[in-house]
């Protein structure tokens, strides 16, 4: 008779893989406070482990193939002009195919030049510094959203730092290892930032749905959005800096979950599938252009001009309430102040007589008291009218 | 369908590969789809880890060996994205361990049904996948079916052209 763990091994070692990954799953998740469970955003000790030797293992070949400019449309190509080149045997054909592929090299060059061009301009006149890296891979699968770039923890990159493109924001560094990040990007389920439509200022959270689009989600019901509003970066999230641009209102749709909300389905600015190279913003201090410090400068001296006239005036008015009259005299012990004066005041003077009193005059009102209805008025002190 | 029974078992080829084909296989195929996608877009309808996990369980009849290729190239490709380190490799432990036992009992030389296993197994792991992340761990996650469907027809067709090319690697006694 087999031993039991000889006869059972296949399942046994199914079972104990299993058990392994289920129970590995359970330290990953937890409860949230709202009752919900969900993934802890910051991997532990072991997860992260897993995943640097993972990244290790996989960024230095897409390293190698992205840095050797090895693309598949360009391998076709070239197979496909060899055989041609091959069939025909004519050097000058072999000629015009080598042109051709130098042609299509140089404007590979060309436009990778150009966009690199763009992008230094952009990260020459941005705001806040920014670091280019080169997106060298993905997680692979639709459900994971997620870029490795070729800058890490060496160059300066940490974890929740926003990556960009001149169009628009791309995501945001969910780890760094030394030498490769990985970026979530804003089609993601997992991912979320805060936004507003520019014209309406509705704010909202940005978030991915199963299709890979970009949504504003948690929105009530509102007729005056309307598709190619734009939406910006709101800054309320601590990653984005605020005024960003995100993309286009593509269309509204109800939210199926919740009666009165909807989701704004967001045609993103950046093109998320094909990225090439991205703009890590490293620091949101403010990196002002020499014009723009120029400016500052000058704003700052109309400013002091602006201080010293008004400090002028002040002196000017101390100047003056030091020779006019006040309660309180300098020259005088506090007890002869004018404020601490015990002498009784000078009685008000009573206005004169009038010359001809009439019903204007203080004290000829009639007595109310003592009146009587329908009595007739006081001839006395009716007013003579003058012919 | 050329089913045989169990009592023929020894009768099927057990398919031999270099050292090195096992250990470069697996790597190449994880590297490339981690970097196929960053070419291809929103067309990268394949598993090129679940082939190769398909392709060697169906073709080396161990169910061990199938499993642990399962194990480590799942908990490797959940290594390679955001979400929680198992629930790739659940799945595709499963698939390794499934496809392993499917081996021993049916012709795997015969194309339509390398076609159809595949197609079968790329919809199995969608399932456990979505399955392990929704009832297992209770978290959400919206799903769209068509593109596993497309994805499953889409490792379909590239089994067609990639067994018979890891094929070239066996070898022959």
């Amino acid at each position: 008779m087999e031993p039991f763990f000889v006869r059972y091994r296949n399942l046994l070692v199914l079972l104990a893989l299993l058990a392994v990954q289920v129970v590995g799953l359970a330290v990953q998740v937890h409860r949230a406070d709202s009752g919900r469970m969900s993934l802890d955003p910051r991997d532990s000790g072991g997860v992260r482990l897993i995943r640097l030797w993972a990244s290790a293992f996989v960024s230095p070949p897409e390293r190698l193939i992205h840095s050797s400019g090895l693309d598949l449309l360009d391998l076709w190509q070239n197979y496909i002009d060899l055989r041609h080149v091959r069939q025909q045997n004519q050097d000058l054909q072999k000629t015009v195919d080598r042109l051709r592929l130098e042609q299509a090299a140089l404007l590979e060059d060309a436009r990778q030049g150009q966009r690199l061009q763009a992008l230094l301009h952009f990260q020459e006149t941005y705001l806040y510094k920014t670091l280019p890296a080169q997106v060298i891979g993905s997680s692979g699968t639709t459900q994971s959203r997620v870029l490795y770039i070729d800058k890490g923890t060496v160059d300066g990159l940490q974890h929740d730092m926003a990556v960009i493109t001149p169009d628009g924001i791309v995501g945001k560094v969910r780890d760094a290892f030394s030498h490769a990040s990985q970026i979530l990007v804003i089609n993601d389920q997992t991912s979320g930032a805060g936004v507003i439509l520019e014209t309406t200022r509705i704010r909202g959270i940005l978030r991915g749905n199963a299709q890979g689009q970009p949504q504003i989600v948690g929105i009530i019901a509102d007729n005056r959005i309307q598709p190619g509003e734009r939406v910006l970066t709101a800054g309320g999230d601590q990653i984005f800096p605020r005024g960003l641009p995100v993309g286009v209102v593509d269309k509204v749709v109800r939210d199926p979950q919740r009666d009165g909300f909807i989701n704004v389905i967001v045609k993103p600015y950046a093109q998320l599938d094909r990225l090439d190279e991205v703009l890590v913003i490293t620091s949101t201090e403010p990196r002002f252009s020499p014009d723009q410090q120029q400016d500052m400068a000058m704003s700052q001296a109309l400013k002091g001009a602006e201080v010293q006239q008004e400090e002028a005036q002040k002196k000017a008015s101390a100047i003056m309430a030091e020779r006019l009259p006040g309660l309180i005299d300098p020259n005088l012990p506090p007890d002869q102040q004018p404020l601490h004066d015990s002498t009784p005041p000078v009685p008000v003077a009573h206005p004169p007589q009038p010359l001809r009193p009439d019903r204007f005059t203080p004290g000829t009102a009639p007595d109310l008291q003592n009146s009587q209805p329908g009595a007739p008025a006081q001839s006395a002190q009716t007013p003579q009218r003058n012919p | 369908m050329p089913v045989l029974s169990a009592n023929s078992r020894r009768e099927l080829e057990i398919h031999r590969f270099p050292v090195l084909v096992y250990a470069l296989v697996p790597l190449t195929a994880v590297v490339l789809q981690a970097w196929l996608p960053r070419v291809l877009g929103r067309f990268a309808w394949f598993d090129l880890p679940l082939l190769i996990i398909v392709y060697f369980a169906l073709g080396r009849p161990s169910p061990i060996q199938g499993t642990v290729m399962g194990f480590v190239l799942g908990i490797f490709q959940d290594a390679l994205t955001q979400h929680a380190i198992g629930i790739n490799g659940i799945a595709k432990t499963l698939v390794g361990f499934l496809a392993s036992s499917f081996g021993v009992r049916i012709d795997v030389e015969n194309h339509t049904i390398r076609v159809l296993l595949v197609l079968f197994f790329s919809l199995l792991s969608s399932t456990l996948y979505v399955s392990v992340y929704r009832v297992l761990l209770g978290l959400s996650l919206d799903w769209n079916w068509l593109d596993e469907l497309l994805k499953a027809a889409g490792n379909s067709i590239l089994a067609l052209a990639l067994f018979p090319l890891l094929d070239r690697f066996r070898i022959r006694d």
